[in-house]
């Protein structure tokens, strides 16, 4: 569980410059290299804490608050071992309110400063929020009636021992609607666009526009880690080959992780790589195709009682 | 034997191909309906037989409908010629749309014959849509924005309706299959109604309300009844006397072959409270529309609507003498319906348009025309000698002693509501002295009347006084419709 | 064919025709409506096949095809025809917007599961428990024709609605008789020939299919 918690955290921001590195190459640049995140944020822990004039605690509580509950996630998701000691947290409800959690301390955040574009961002981070947590919880939810339990790891360990029966609608449609929210959680193209350098267009961005130093820093690497623990738990879900059971020998963990960053890191740069062919969404469309993953998901709760 | 009903107006339909729409070949249509009408007085007389395979079957209730698309279809081609030849004067029609509407209008009449002889409920659906196609291009026959705007409408309603009804099919056949009948026999009326005390309840009910629902978007009935003013307003008069004489009354015989089924498979209140409902929300739309109704065309649609109601009501009470009074309704309101469209396309083509103040003082100008189209209104609001008195007189009578009364209480106050409407706007069209600068030109081509007009008031009020031939084939339909021994007589009625 | 197997190749099929009938709903390009409603086409012919290669019917594994043909390649191509022939490409403005219609979906899908549940309850096998989906499709279609602007896709909508109705043929029993299934399939052919027709007649009576232009016939 340690090992996965340090994967995780060690690895993100690795991804985080796969991702760039792949869309770079794409582009035809040559890219910073695929630690260039490691570096960027050596370099601004470094730097002074300073916060805007006139905001308050919540402003400071809000990086912590992030990076804290997504490390309580990453250690209580089943990504490299499907046996955790946090067995009774690794509750999907459990997952999705933590997951909310950051979220909202970073609206709050957001709010704070009071400037106009940390009150934007945040207002649209909720209106993407509002349908972005249904959904997890709806696709989650219709691929646990199958197990009969909304324990993750549970999940995983039946998947993994019949692989086959990921092909049915109700994986595929709550695939669907979980890929569309992994994008748009972990604010990527065409919700959101994570380079993006136009006030008017940013959701994430717009809401730590005013962080600086350490508390950056902070943010950068729990986003870098969010978006691992998503597409971590993508791959868990629906393509659990070559995860740790419970009892698990220390090679069967290597193998484990090797595989764990392995798949990520292809679907880390089959995002990226397909950012580079697609446009960003205009905003108001964004609530358009939430709302289709949110159906998706629904019709995959229903057809797994529908096609029971 | 069976299938010359069928053959005759599709053979028509091919030498109208063949040949266009001449001096000569323009009274072909007339001829086949003529022929239809006779082949169907001989199915009558026949008895119960079946053809093509056992997809076609004739009892008397399908020859009496039989008989019922023969009269109309052939009042229609009689006054079809006449219509085109008017059309043509004042540059609506040309040769090619002229042979189109020979064509149609014979498959047309062959889908209608299809659909009362179909032995099953497949064959009787696809018949059914099948008019929708064929008369989409007659509704929109004039190629105006109305007419394509008519068209679409038409198209798209009755298809949806009817594709409702398709689903009903589906559930029917589900349940027939599960109640041990093979997948061949599942829709076919005979075997679905000897076993359909074994149908699923469940099943068996949403298969009624989609059945009924569907049927009835076809036959003009609330709620799916909003194709219908624009349809029939904007396609040739002969056409709209087809589509409303008959076309109604086809679709209404699916739901009075689906009712037998129900009546067994789930008892007879279903289907009744459905078809009360559906009967008193027709007459309500029927009613609403016709106060103050400024187009003579859309009011003819619109009173349509109310007919088809009276019939739902009369199939509702469902006892001998209602289905008896329905039956006899349903063609005298054929003859009635198709003689006013008729006489309407005559009047619009005069006048130059369907508005009711257009025609002011027609009484005047054109008294043998306005005589025929007031007697019309007046066989259509029920009024004596007409058999649609006798009818409305026998579906009351029932509704009452079958204890109804709280369904047919409302019905009478709506149709006189639609009395008030009809006679405001007759008065208006028929009474008083035309405008001056209408009076002039058009004369000429009101005073040829004509045969159809003549033949069918006169049979409608014949069948007024006395059922004479037709009695014994109305009361063995009435036993089918029934699925009983009829409860009394039509004499009854009288 | 294994029952396991058939269970999974039905719920597959079933489960693409769910996903293109919603998407439908969700696309505004008129080219992609006609495209998904063409794969819709590929897994109703899929599922008809798995039935009809679970109860080693022959004819019904040839009926499948056929309808795979019909409503995958040939009605595709007929309403692309149309498509070509104007100019507007896009279901610029739905009466409901894109987002709503989607929560509306929702809300049909209970309703669809509500009403067939005695449908299911007379014979519960894994074909007639994917009933539901069908009657889905066929609200989502209802809902199509009823609130788009644009011909073509109001005459997406009525197929749908079509190709629902022959799902749910086929999910309770094996197909009604083959005469009348080939008498639908061709008044659907010639429905959509019809609109065609009337589609033409319609953008040069009016300059466009906006059926929103279509109110000179009121009371």
């Amino acid at each position: 569980m340690v090992l996965q918690v340090l994967v995780v955290a060690a690895g993100a921001p690795l991804l985080a410059g796969l991702m760039r590195q792949v869309r770079a190459r794409l582009e035809g640049r040559a890219g910073a290299g695929v630690r260039q995140p490691w570096r960027d944020l050596r370099k601004l822990a470094r730097k002074e804490r300073i916060a805007p004039h006139g905001t308050g605690y919540l402003f400071r509580a809000a990086p912590p608050l992030l990076a804290g509950t997504t490390l309580v996630v990453a250690a209580a998701v089943p990504l490299v071992t499907a046996a955790s000691p946090l067995d009774g947290v690794a509750d999907l409800f459990a997952v999705a309110a933590l997951l909310a959690l950051g979220s909202v301390a970073l609206a709050l955040g957001g709010l704070d400063t009071g400037t106009a574009f940390g009150g934007m961002g945040a207002s649209r981070e909720m209106t993407v929020l509002a349908l972005v947590e249904p959904t997890i919880l709806l696709a989650v939810f219709a691929l646990s009636i199958r197990v009969g339990t909304t324990d993750l790891g549970a999940i995983v360990t039946e998947t993994a021992s019949s692989p086959l029966s990921v092909i049915s609608p109700v994986s595929l449609l709550a695939a669907v609607a979980l890929a569309v929210v992994t994008i748009a959680e972990s604010g990527r193209i065409p919700v959101d666009n994570p380079s993006t350098h136009l006030e008017l267009t940013m959701i994430h961005e717009a809401m730590i526009l005013e962080y600086a130093g350490p508390d950056l820093a902070l943010i950068e690497w729990a986003s870098a880690m969010r978006l691992t623990v998503m597409l971590g738990l993508f791959t868990g879900l629906f393509a659990p080959a070559g995860i740790a059971t419970a009892g698990a020998g220390p090679i069967m963990l290597l193998v484990a992780v090797v595989a764990f960053a392995l798949k990520v890191a292809l679907l880390g740069g089959v995002l990226a790589a397909g950012e580079v062919f697609m446009a960003k969404l205009r905003l108001f469309r964004v609530p358009e195709l939430l709302a289709g993953s949110f159906l998706m998901a629904l019709l995959a709760v229903a057809a797994s009682f529908f096609l029971a | 034997m069976v299938i010359v009903p069928v053959a005759l107006p599709l053979a028509a339909a091919g030498l109208y191909a063949v040949f266009g729409w001449n001096r000569v070949t323009e009274w072909l249509g007339a001829l086949s309906a003529g022929g239809l009408l006779a082949v169907a007085v001989l199915l009558a007389r026949a008895g119960e037989g079946s053809g093509l395979w056992g997809l076609l079957r004739v009892d008397a209730l399908s020859a009496y409908m039989l008989i019922v698309i023969g009269v109309v279809a052939l009042l229609a081609m009689l006054a079809s010629p006449g219509y085109l030849r008017a059309e043509a004067a004042t540059g609506h029609a040309g040769p090619r749309a002229a042979r189109s509407y020979g064509i149609f209008t014979q498959c047309f009449v062959a889908a209608m014959a299809t659909a009362v002889l179909s032995a099953s409920l497949g064959m009787l659906w696809v018949a059914v849509e099948a008019t929708t196609i064929l008369t989409a291009f007659l509704v929109g026959y004039r190629r105006t924005r109305k007419a394509t705007e008519a068209a679409w409408k038409y198209v798209v309603i009755c298809s949806v309706g009817i594709a409702l009804a398709l689903l009903g099919l589906v559930m029917v056949h589900y349940a027939a299959v599960h109640a041990g009948l093979s997948s061949r026999e599942g829709l076919d009326w005979v075997s679905l109604a000897g076993h359909a005390g074994g149908l699923d309840p469940g099943v068996t009910r949403i298969a009624v309300v989609l059945l009924v629902l569907g049927f009835g978007a076809k036959a003009g009935l609330a709620p799916l009844h909003a194709w219908l003013p624009d349809a029939h307003s904007q396609a040739p008069a002969p056409v709209s006397a087809l589509m409303s004489g008959v076309l109604l009354s086809v679709a209404f015989y699916a739901i009075l072959r689906v009712k037998v089924v129900s009546d067994v498979a789930l008892g007879a209140g279903f289907c009744r409270m459905l078809l009360i409902v559906v009967a008193l929300a027709s007459l309500a739309v029927a009613a609403a529309l016709l106060i103050g109704q400024r187009d003579f065309k859309r009011m003819l649609a619109y009173s349509s609507i109310e007919h088809m109601g009276l019939i739902a009501l009369g199939a509702a009470i469902g006892n001998g003498l209602a289905l008896g009074a329905v039956l006899l309704h349903i063609l005298g309101h054929g003859l009635g319906k198709s003689v006013l469209f008729i006489g309407s396309g005559r009047i619009q083509q005069a006048a130059g348009s369907s508005s009711v103040d257009a025609v002011r003082g027609l009484g005047g100008r054109a008294p043998g025309l306005a005589t025929a189209f007031g007697l019309g209104l007046l066989a259509l609001l029920g009024l004596p000698p007409f058999s649609l008195f006798a009818s409305e007189l026998g579906i009351v009578r029932a509704g009452f002693a079958a204890g109804l009364g709280w369904a047919v209480a409302p019905a009478l106050v709506l149709m006189l509501v639609i009395v008030a409407g009809v006679g405001r706007a007759a008065g208006r069209m028929l009474l008083g002295t035309a405008p001056p600068g209408l009076a002039d030109g058009s004369d000429g081509r009101l005073r040829g009347a004509g045969v159809p007009l003549v033949v069918g008031l006169v049979a409608c009020a014949v069948l007024g006084v006395t059922l004479g031939p037709l009695r014994p084939l109305l009361e063995s339909a009435v036993t089918i419709a029934t699925a009983g021994p009829p409860l009394s007589a039509m004499g009854g009625a009288r | 064919m294994t029952d396991p197997v058939y269970v999974q190749a039905l719920d597959l099929a079933c489960g693409a025709f769910l996903l293109t009938g919603v998407l439908v709903l969700w696309r505004r390009d008129l080219a992609a409506i006609i495209w998904l409603f063409g794969l819709q086409g590929v897994a109703l012919g899929a599922l008809i096949a798995v039935r009809g290669l679970h109860e080693a019917d022959v004819e019904l594994t040839v009926l499948g095809l056929g309808v795979g043909l019909l409503r995958a390649v040939l009605l595709p191509c007929l309403m692309r025809r149309a498509l070509a022939a104007g100019d507007e490409g896009r279901e610029a403005r739905p009466h409901v917007s894109v987002a709503a219609s989607l929560l509306v979906t929702a809300v049909l899908t209970m309703l669809a599961y509500a009403v067939s549940q005695p449908l299911v309850r007379l014979a519960p096998t894994p074909a007639t428990q994917a009933v539901p989906i069908a009657l889905t499709v066929l609200l989502v279609g209802f809902f199509v024709l009823v609130t788009r602007r644009r011909a073509l896709s109001q005459v997406v909508g009525f197929l749908l609605m079509d190709n629902a109705i022959t799902a749910a043929a086929f999910l309770t029993t094996t197909g009604v008789p083959l005469v009348v299934e080939l008498g639908v399939s061709l008044d659907v052919l010639l429905a959509v020939l019809a609109l065609q027709v009337l589609t033409t007649r319609m953008r040069a009576a009016f300059g466009g299919t906006d059926l929103d232009e279509l109110r000179e016939l009121h009371d």
